[in-house]
């Protein structure tokens, strides 16, 4: 049996916050891609963390805690965004969705 | 100082009459003749006054070289060499300043009674104050840029007095044409100041004149004086400008394009003559031209309707005999004529003005005759000028053209030939003045109804300058050249029988060309029309004109459309293509930006890590 160590949260944080970038590239519905992003933000937060326990700091702690407060507001505007672009395009597709070329 | 004064005195003239003109256009009302003409004849009086003062003085001087020099401030600076803004008066230049004031002292005051219904009358004045003050510059200056000064000044002040008129479009096209043609002969002026520094490394007038110089830097030098001379001075192939300058008011003719400024060529020629006349190509080359020059004006003078056009041809017939003068080495003769032939050209001029100025503007000879009765001063002064011109004893004109034809026959340079030519266009000259003389004043009047009501002799501030220079063209050949120049060889001079026989055979032309003009002209009145033989305007309208026209036609179109048009296509298109490359980038899609946003960011901050920090490295 392996001893945990902090170091191996860094690993998986990192992995998760691969996984949300790799998601948030490639895959083409918008509601996914919020998730993607919710991913990131975890994977951060779990950073956050394994150094706050690392380093023996509380300041760590309090970050996460901001960044969940944020990460909800996010996902709140960010709902509300996909809703109203859903409404006047009839899409979620970011394939469909490129105004900005315009 | 004198000399100074002399010089800014029409300056000032200029100046006030400028300010004048100006300051009258606002209220349009035009200030008296009588103001604005006193202003500039007295500055111009001025003038003459002081060079009788600096002549005397001059004269008084003896010793050799015989000048006066005021030099006024160091002009040009280059390195050691050094070009001083300054005057000198020696005998040459004296005679021409005498010319010059006298003169145009005489033509000023003719202009107030010429002028007098003019509104510009102040802008006139203003001009005429300005071209004697650049005139002065000319025949004064020490030095050859001075002196081009001058020389560009005059050309400047004819422009603006041909065109005096400017309302009409074919006196300002007689303007442009006078300085355009001018032009040419400039460049010659300039390219002759590169080679006279070069080869002696002055610019001083006289220091040039008697340099010595490699023969063909010489020759290459006299030729293109010789050039600016034919530019100035109306010589072949320059000279078809100076009939259409009669657009001009009449004693602008008189004083610029007959007494004065013309003659400056023969100026520079005498300024400069030992340089000159040391190359025997150069020299060759000028009595030809001059020659040439005096027989073909001589013959299209035979062929013209118009009074003023007629002096005008004459003038470079004229012309043709002073440099025919240099062009043998006699240079004092052509000084000589010049004096003369302004006192009696200009007196012809002015005559030929107050006619013009008495029948309201008409100018075509066919349309006059017998003015003798109802213009008297006119007529007697005319006829004195008329005797000059045709070279009758004892008035001024026998002296000097009798003395250029005895040079042309009897120096080193001269030629049977030459004074043949020259004869033969001194029979030419009393046949056309004759012909002009006859046809206005003699035989039956055909005025119109309404000029004949009108005709009347001009008022007495025009015909005391006629009568003045009446006298000077009757007494100006009494007393010889106005100035011995060195060069002339006196040992060539042939016998005293030469010069009698000369003598004789130019009087007999004169009076044989008087004779047949009289026996055709006293009783066939009828209009002739104007010949134009030698079509030398149009030869030189399709050559130049047209292949000026074509060069730049062509080279429009290789410059414009190839190179320029070229360059703004093709930066256009620079552009154009390297938009279309970056667009590529630019998909719209905010997940492509997203990814190359990571890839970026990663490619920063694995720079900084491995490249700048050195973490990398293990």
């Amino acid at each position: 049996m392996i001893a945990f160590e902090p170091w191996m949260m860094l690993v998986v944080s990192v992995l998760i916050f691969c996984i949300g970038l790799f998601g948030l590239i490639v895959r083409k519905n918008l509601l996914v891609m919020l998730m993607c992003v919710e991913l990131m933000l975890n994977g951060a937060n779990l950073s956050f963390v394994a150094f706050s326990k690392m380093h023996q700091l509380i300041e760590g702690h309090l970050s996460v805690l901001f960044v969940m407060t944020v990460a909800a507001a996010e996902s709140a505007v960010g709902l509300g965004l996909v809703i109203a672009l859903f409404r006047t395009l009839r899409t979620v597709d970011s394939d469909q969705i490129q105004l900005l070329r315009d | 100082m004198l000399i100074t004064l002399l010089v800014f005195l029409p300056l000032f003239g200029f100046l006030v009459n400028g300010a004048i003109a100006l300051g009258s256009k606002a209220d349009s009302k035009h200030p008296p003749a009588v103001l604005t003409g006193a202003i500039a004849t007295l500055a111009m009086a001025g003038s003459f006054v002081l060079a009788l003062v600096l002549n005397a003085k001059l004269r008084a001087l003896g010793g050799e070289p015989m000048a006066i020099e005021e030099s006024l401030f160091s002009w040009i600076r280059l390195g050691t060499h050094s070009v001083d803004f300054g005057f000198r008066f020696d005998r040459l230049s004296a005679a021409f300043t005498l010319v010059i004031t006298g003169v145009g002292s005489l033509i000023h005051l003719y202009s107030i009674g010429y002028m007098s219904h003019d509104s510009g009358v102040a802008r006139y004045f203003a001009y005429l104050n300005l071209f004697c003050f650049m005139m002065l510059n000319l025949v004064l200056g020490q030095t050859l840029p001075h002196v081009f000064l001058g020389w560009e000044g005059v050309g400047l002040a004819s422009y603006l007095l041909i065109g005096f008129w400017f309302r009409d479009g074919e006196k300002v096209r007689a303007g442009q044409k006078a300085f355009v043609m001018n032009r040419i002969g400039d460049l010659g002026f300039l390219l002759a100041m590169f080679v006279g520094f070069h080869a002696v490394g002055t610019l001083d007038a006289v220091a040039l004149g008697q340099s010595v110089m490699a023969p063909k830097l010489a020759m290459l030098f006299g030729v293109l004086i010789f050039l600016a001379c034919t530019g100035k001075s109306a010589q072949l192939p320059l000279f078809t400008w100076l009939p259409d300058a009669m657009a001009g008011p009449t004693p602008v003719s008189a004083l610029i394009h007959a007494a004065t400024m013309v003659t400056s060529g023969v100026y520079l020629l005498a300024r400069l003559q030992p340089v000159i006349a040391g190359s025997p190509a150069t020299i060759a080359l000028i009595g030809g031209v001059g020659a040439a020059t005096a027989l073909i004006a001589a013959i299209l003078a035979c062929f013209q309707s118009d009074i003023k056009k007629i002096l005008a041809y004459s003038t470079i017939s004229q012309l043709g005999f002073m440099f025919a003068a240099c062009g043998v080495g006699a240079f004092e003769s052509g000084v000589f004529h010049v004096m003369t032939h302004a006192f009696f050209k200009a007196l012809l001029f002015l005559g030929a003005g107050s006619v013009i100025h008495a029948l309201s503007g008409n100018q075509d000879i066919f349309r006059m005759g017998g003015l003798r009765k109802s213009l008297p001063f006119t007529f007697w002064t005319f006829s004195a000028g008329w005797a000059a011109i045709l070279g009758l004893p004892p008035f001024s004109g026998f002296f000097s053209k009798d003395e250029i034809i005895h040079d042309a026959l009897v120096s080193r340079h001269g030629s049977l030939v030459l004074s043949g030519v020259l004869l033969f266009s001194a029979l030419l000259t009393a046949f056309y003045m004759t012909r002009l003389y006859v046809l206005v004043f003699f035989g039956d009047s055909r005025l119109s109804a309404k000029e004949k009501a009108h005709v009347h002799e001009s008022p007495f501030v025009m015909t005391i300058p006629l009568m003045v220079l009446a006298g000077a063209s009757l007494a100006g050949g009494w007393f010889g050249a106005p100035v011995e120049l060195a060069s002339y060889e006196k040992a060539v001079r042939a016998p005293a029988s030469a010069h009698t026989l000369v003598m004789v055979l130019s009087v007999a032309a004169a009076l044989i060309g008087a004779f047949v003009a009289r026996a055709r002209y006293s009783r066939n009145t009828d209009s002739e029309p104007v010949l134009d033989p030698f079509r030398i305007d149009r030869f030189y309208g399709q050559v130049f004109g047209r292949g000026v026209y074509r060069l730049s036609d062509a080279i429009g179109r290789v410059l414009e459309e190839t190179l320029v048009q070229g360059f703004l296509r093709g930066t256009a298109a620079i552009v154009d293509l390297s938009g279309n490359l970056i667009r590529t980038v630019q998909t719209g899609s905010a997940q492509t930006y997203l990814l190359m946003m990571v890839l970026a960011v990663a490619a920063v901050v694995s720079w900084i890590f491995f490249g700048v920090t050195g973490y990398g490295k293990f």
